[in-house]
């Protein structure tokens, strides 16, 4: 596992369900601190690829290693738990326990780590309750901590994401549509917030994105897809508007 | 399109027109919509002796009313203050009484209908031969009155308090699982997937995902079928299961329509007091 170098390596992987191929045939090499950015039209298999990668969904053919774990078969639950506690997700929308308080949802990102029975009840050891603290501060929330989630507007809410994800200290973060209902100025607050992290943290950031207009910051690599495959895979400054045309209402793939 | 579902919703207007007459027709027909021999004198005598609760006795009643026969001979002095004192003394227990039973019915009915409501939730999928006997046991406690469970559980556990709270369990448990089963239904899986998807364990994803979620329902849930049973255990006691009842079950059957007036509004303060309660609790949850 350890000689796996790659954070990502897809070959042929394909996903069927009920006789429909949500994906097709993905190639798909991903080196650590990549960042990378998968664009498309609604239904084009996006959030289809990323949910394969946390094992949200199951390849039906194809090989598909993440971060040195083979997802193609069942895994063993607890290597699944460690598998995802190593991968930050941002989702679009209200991806927070919308009851629990800013700070306890920036602590469920410790559970991957915490195994012991006092989280049921939501008590954390200090040095978590801290950490958690601190990464509340790195995005800007840390005077929200004691507010309920659901009292914030949807950029706060998806500050509070990220910091769930960097508390979760992650080798890879997932973003998927993480702009999507947010303001203009939200949306280029949580897009800067994000590259800041992954620079930081030199952690491998995959955005799933519908504008390119925040692109250039998170993804220096544009991965463009239709019904269910891969049709380009390119720089950021190779990638010019005919192909995007052809992504969004070209002539079939 | 629209023309059609407005004839639809005629067509429907009408069965139901047609329907109401049917009802009202055969009953007036087998003679079952009389009013009584003389309905109005009676209605004046009643909201009369209403009108005055006995309760304002306690500070203008007779202090020596005497009771005569028909010679005129003195049979028994009565102070009519003490007496209605005594009497809103016997009110207070019973109405206590009546809380208690609600109480308990509806904790243990909230008890008994959670691993009912687990299993007729559809987004659990619980296993069929376990869904549908779930789903029938929890049906049919619904359909059956508080009361007519009190009957039959008067027979089987005597009179009293004990017959009461397993009447109110019984039937409001149907309740109770249906409502616990659609606030999971409704349940944020968002919510749950993201508690999943930070590598949690299984119980960690019910507490700190489920959990949350649906406490505050099932807490107003409960809160909601509370005041529900405070109502309808104040008429438990006209099957012998204790409270409120009994007393007004004696206030009828003695004619006592004074009493019966300080009964009603004690139960109308009460219910109101309860309701009011209630309703902050339950908005301060969502």
């Amino acid at each position: 596992m350890s000689a796996e170098p790659n954070v990502i390596r897809l070959q042929g992987m394909g996903v069927r369900v009920h006789g429909a191929d949500l994906l097709a045939d993905i190639d798909l090499v991903v080196k650590p601190q990549e960042r990378i950015a998968i664009i498309g039209a609604n239904g084009a298999g996006k959030t289809t690829l990323v949910k394969t990668l946390t094992a949200m969904m199951r390849p039906t053919s194809g090989a598909l290693q993440v971060l040195g774990e083979d997802l193609a078969r069942e895994n063993r639950p607890d290597r699944l738990r460690a598998l995802r506690s190593r991968i930050g997700q941002v989702f679009q929308g209200l991806h927070l326990v919308g009851r629990l308080s800013v700070h306890e949802n920036v602590l469920i990102g410790a559970l991957g780590r915490c195994e012991s029975l006092l989280t049921l009840g939501r008590y954390f050891p200090a040095e978590e309750r801290d950490r958690a603290q601190a990464a509340l501060e790195a995005v800007g929330m840390g005077h929200a901590a004691k507010l309920r989630v659901d009292r914030l507007s949807g950029g706060e809410r998806q500050k509070v994401a990220v910091a769930r994800a960097l508390n979760q200290d992650p080798q890879l973060i997932l973003a998927d549509e993480p702009t999507a209902n947010l303001d203009p100025v939200a949306a280029e607050e949580v897009a800067d917030l994000l590259a800041r992290i992954a620079t930081e943290k030199q952690v491998t950031l995959i955005t799933v994105a519908h504008t390119l207009k925040l692109l250039p910051n998170l993804a220096k690599r544009v991965i463009g897809m239709r019904a269910g495959r891969i049709v380009f895979d390119a720089p950021i400054g190779d990638i010019d508007d005919n192909q995007l045309q052809q992504l969004y209402r070209g002539a079939p793939a | 399109m629209h023309v059609t579902s407005r004839w639809r919703f005629a067509g429907y207007t009408l069965i139901y027109v047609v329907f109401a007459w049917v009802c009202l027709f055969t009953l007036a027909r087998d003679d079952g919509l009389g009013l009584g021999r003389k309905p109005w004198e009676n209605f004046k005598r009643t909201a009369a002796e209403m009108a005055r609760p006995s309760f304002v006795d306690v500070w203008f009643g007779a202090t020596r009313l005497e009771y005569r026969n028909d010679e005129g001979q003195v049979l028994r002095v009565e102070n009519r203050r003490e007496v209605e004192v005594r009497f809103l003394h016997g009110l207070a227990a019973a109405v206590w009484t009546t809380l208690r039973i609600a109480t308990l019915g509806t904790l243990l009915a909230g008890l008994l209908a959670l691993p009912l409501g687990l299993l007729t939730a559809s987004n659990l999928a619980a296993p069929k031969w376990l869904s549908i006997p779930a789903k029938f046991v929890l049906d049919a406690c619904r359909s059956i009155h508080t009361l007519v469970f009190g009957l039959l559980l008067v027979g089987i556990v005597g009179l009293g308090p004990t017959a009461g709270i397993l009447a109110i369990a019984a039937h409001s448990m149907g309740s109770f699982g249906k409502l616990y089963a659609e606030a999971i239904e409704s349940l944020d899986m968002a919510a749950v997937d993201c508690v999943r998807a930070a590598g949690a364990r299984p119980l960690q994803v019910f507490f700190l995902g489920v959990w949350p979620a649906v406490l505050p329902q099932f807490i107003s849930t409960h809160f909601y079928i509370w005041e529900y049973n405070i109502r309808d255990s104040t008429v438990l006691g006209l099957v012998g299961a204790g409270g409120l009842g009994l007393l007004v079950s004696e206030a009828i059957s003695l004619f006592q329509w004074s009493r019966l007036a300080t009964i009603l509004l004690v139960i109308v303060a009460m219910v109101m007091a309860f309701d009011h309660i209630s309703r902050a609790v339950r908005s301060r949850l969502l």
